[in-house]
């Protein structure tokens, strides 16, 4: 059996030979004869270090409150992908593909702390000032503030502020949570000052900023969440696979399916004949002049 | 609401199209309706089906316990795999286990999952993108535990039907499947004994059942029968203990999968640290790995006649002389037989790939 390298590349990660596989230096099998978890050994995937107990318990419980959000954007991708009935991994990486600039932007979130606290490092600001000239920043522009605000928990997002209130518990605080309340202050404050309504701190404000605390990049934390995100978009695709119906479409299930007929509402231009081959220059070079179809350009 | 209508008007002006007016076809193209579907009032509208999870404006909610709550009692996410997928709190032991399994699982050097993430982070994507990537990665060969989770549950139900051993069931199933991929016994392991001990901490946890037991078994026909070394892989000791845990052969193939997703996001960013991207056209392949047919002058398209060959086969005979010769085309796809069925039925059991 061929066992040479897939790809000759230098890596700092991991080594497999035949003994053993070696993360980080420390062989996998004695990482789990020890009785490390899962989430000790995340930490020495990504930053090369056992972590404290507390820093342990924080990454258990943020994944573990992020991992099923039901019906999200992820969920439907994996269910979506699952009705053609491809093999299973196919949905989950759909789901997992899903986290993008809106849906869970942990690195986008990340990045932007990181900025404002070198700023906050280099203009000689205060945490607390920075994160006000954050909120002035984002909302004199029209720009959403990472981390604030769910569409569907609406009040406040059910997981993020235990997680905060999780990480102050653990007496894991530090820079980035500061920087996160002090961001969520002037938010509150500049939101009801203009006579807006309530927004909360939504599970990546708070989530991310535990995983940030804890020594994970902004790419890293993205990774942790989305994936684990995976774990539960496994199980909707699987439900809906076993027990769903393919297609989404059958006209013999009690309820409408996902994407009956009636389920397409067209708002595109009118119905039209197609033209003959010997009017098709006129037809486009009169399309275009009077440009009407830009209206529909995407 | 929907709008469906004749719209004669625009019929009528069309004249023919085509073949659409042909008498082969059996309606009658130019009565067709525009418009869009009515919605059903006759069936409960749609709404998405789960009987994993719901959430309301406050609350989320796994198979009937809030996961904020479930977290703030001290569970974590290795739990929420066993909420999620069993509808059931684990026992201690099933969490330790898991957990053992999942860092076992989570880095395999530089394998296809982590090859396909690095390929993918070369292309400037988002690191999701990488990472969702990975896991298509994990087939009926690589990561094959809904294949192996399958076979042995049909030779488990085999033996009980028929009324054979274990033993005789194992046997049966290596002489059956000896060249499988998925068979969990290979000389991939001889020298490290992380296969082994995953068995043996399953069973010093007392989470081992008859899916490690069938699993030994298994070791021990195709020692008797392989021709040369063989031992429990890592695919055999993984796929028996999260069997021996609950889990579904999909849920396996699924969680394994998407644990191996948090190392591949990994090799995403060492990928960008270290090589950064890489342009259209950039990538050259040296003539040296290339063994197709030599370089040859494009013929004068007004030649066409001359030196084109028709791919059209006339007879069943001439079908079969001509398959023969297109399996010789490495890349045309004619050596591969597959067969693409509905995976949610018997998801891995056939036999994917190459002849």
């Amino acid at each position: 059996m061929d066992r040479e390298p897939l790809i000759h590349r230098k890596t700092a990660i991991s080594y497999k030979t035949e003994e053993k596989t070696v993360m980080r230096g420390y062989d996998l099998s004695e990482l789990a004869e020890e009785g490390y978890s899962f989430c000790d050994a995340l930490f020495v995937m990504y930053q090369n270090r056992i972590p404290t107990a507390e820093e342990e318990k924080m990454l258990k419980y943020e994944m573990g409150v992020f991992m099923e959000h039901s019906m999200s954007p992820s969920a439907v991708a994996a269910i979506g992908v699952s009705a053609g009935r491809p093999n299973l991994p196919c949905a989950v990486a759909a789901a997992v593909s899903t986290f993008g600039g809106v849906h869970g932007p942990g690195a986008a979130h990340g990045y932007m702390l990181n900025k404002y606290l070198e700023r906050a490092k280099k203009e000689g600001k205060t945490v607390d000032e920075m994160a006000k000239t954050l909120v002035d920043e984002y909302m004199d522009a029209g720009r959403p503030v990472m981390g604030m605000g769910q569409p569907q928990h609406i009040d406040s997002d059910p997981r993020a502020e235990p997680i905060h209130l999780r990480q102050e518990e653990l007496e894991i605080e530090g820079v980035y949570l500061e920087f996160q309340r002090a961001l969520e202050k002037h938010f509150h404050a500049r939101r009801k000052k203009e006579g807006r309504s309530y927004v909360g701190v939504n599970v990546v404000g708070s989530g991310n900023t535990a995983l940030m605390e804890i020594g994970f990049s902004p790419n890293a934390g993205w990774c942790l969440g989305s994936v684990c995100r995976g774990f539960s978009c496994a199980a909707h695709a699987l439900f809906n696979m076993k027990k769903g119906r393919a297609w989404g479409a059958s006209r013999n299930e009690p309820m409408v399916q996902m994407i009956d007929l009636s389920m397409i509402k067209y708002l595109g231009p009118e119905d039209r004949i197609v033209p003959k081959q010997e009017d098709r220059q006129e037809y486009a070079r009169k399309q275009k002049e009077e440009g009407e179809y830009k209206k529909w350009v995407i | 609401m929907g709008n469906l209508t004749e719209k004669p008007e625009l019929n009528e002006k069309k004249g023919e199209i085509g073949n659409l007016d042909s008498p082969k076809n059996p309606f009658d193209y130019m009565k067709r309706e525009y418009g869009t579907v009515p919605l059903d009032t006759k069936r409960a509208p749609f709404q998405w089906v789960s009987e994993v999870a719901y959430k309301n404006v406050h609350r989320i909610v796994s198979r009937g316990y809030d996961t904020t709550e479930v977290m703030e009692e001290g569970y974590g996410v290795v739990d929420m795999l066993f909420i999620d997928y069993q509808a059931r709190i684990p026992l201690v032991e099933e969490e330790q286990m898991l957990n053992y399994v999942m860092i076992l699982a989570l880095e395999d050097g530089l394998s296809m999952p982590a090859v396909m993430s690095r390929m993918v982070a070369k292309s400037k994507t988002f690191l999701t993108q990488a990472a969702g990537a990975s896991i298509l990665a994990f087939g009926h060969a690589y990561g094959a535990y809904s294949a192996f989770g399958n076979r042995l549950e049909q030779y488990l139900n085999k033996a009980e039907a028929e009324g054979i051993s274990l033993g005789q069931a194992a046997e049966l199933l290596v002489k059956e499947n000896i060249h499988d991929e998925a068979l969990g016994v290979s000389n991939l392991m001889l020298k490290d004994p992380a296969a082994k001990r995953m068995m043996a901490r399953a069973e010093k946890l007392g989470v081992a059942g008859k899916y490690i037991e069938f699993t030994k078994e298994i070791v021990k026909a195709a020692q008797k029968l392989s021709d040369e070394p063989v031992d429990l892989d890592m695919m055999g000791a993984t796929g028996a203990t999260m069997l021996d845990l609950g889990f579904s052969p999909e849920a396996t193939w699924a969680i394994l999968a998407v644990t191996r997703a948090f190392a591949t996001g990994a090799h995403y960013i060492e990928e960008v640290e270290r090589d950064g991207y890489c342009r259209t056209g950039q990538t050259l392949t040296p003539k040296e790995f290339y063994d197709g047919p030599e370089d040859r002058p494009v013929p004068p398209l007004k030649d066409r006649s001359k030196v084109a060959k028709s791919g059209i086969c006339q007879s069943v005979d001439e079908w079969v002389a001509a398959r023969e010769e297109r399996k010789k085309i490495v890349g045309s796809g004619h050596s591969i037989v597959e067969e693409i069925e509905d995976p949610s039925k018997k998801s891995g059991i056939r036999k994917v790939g190459k002849l």
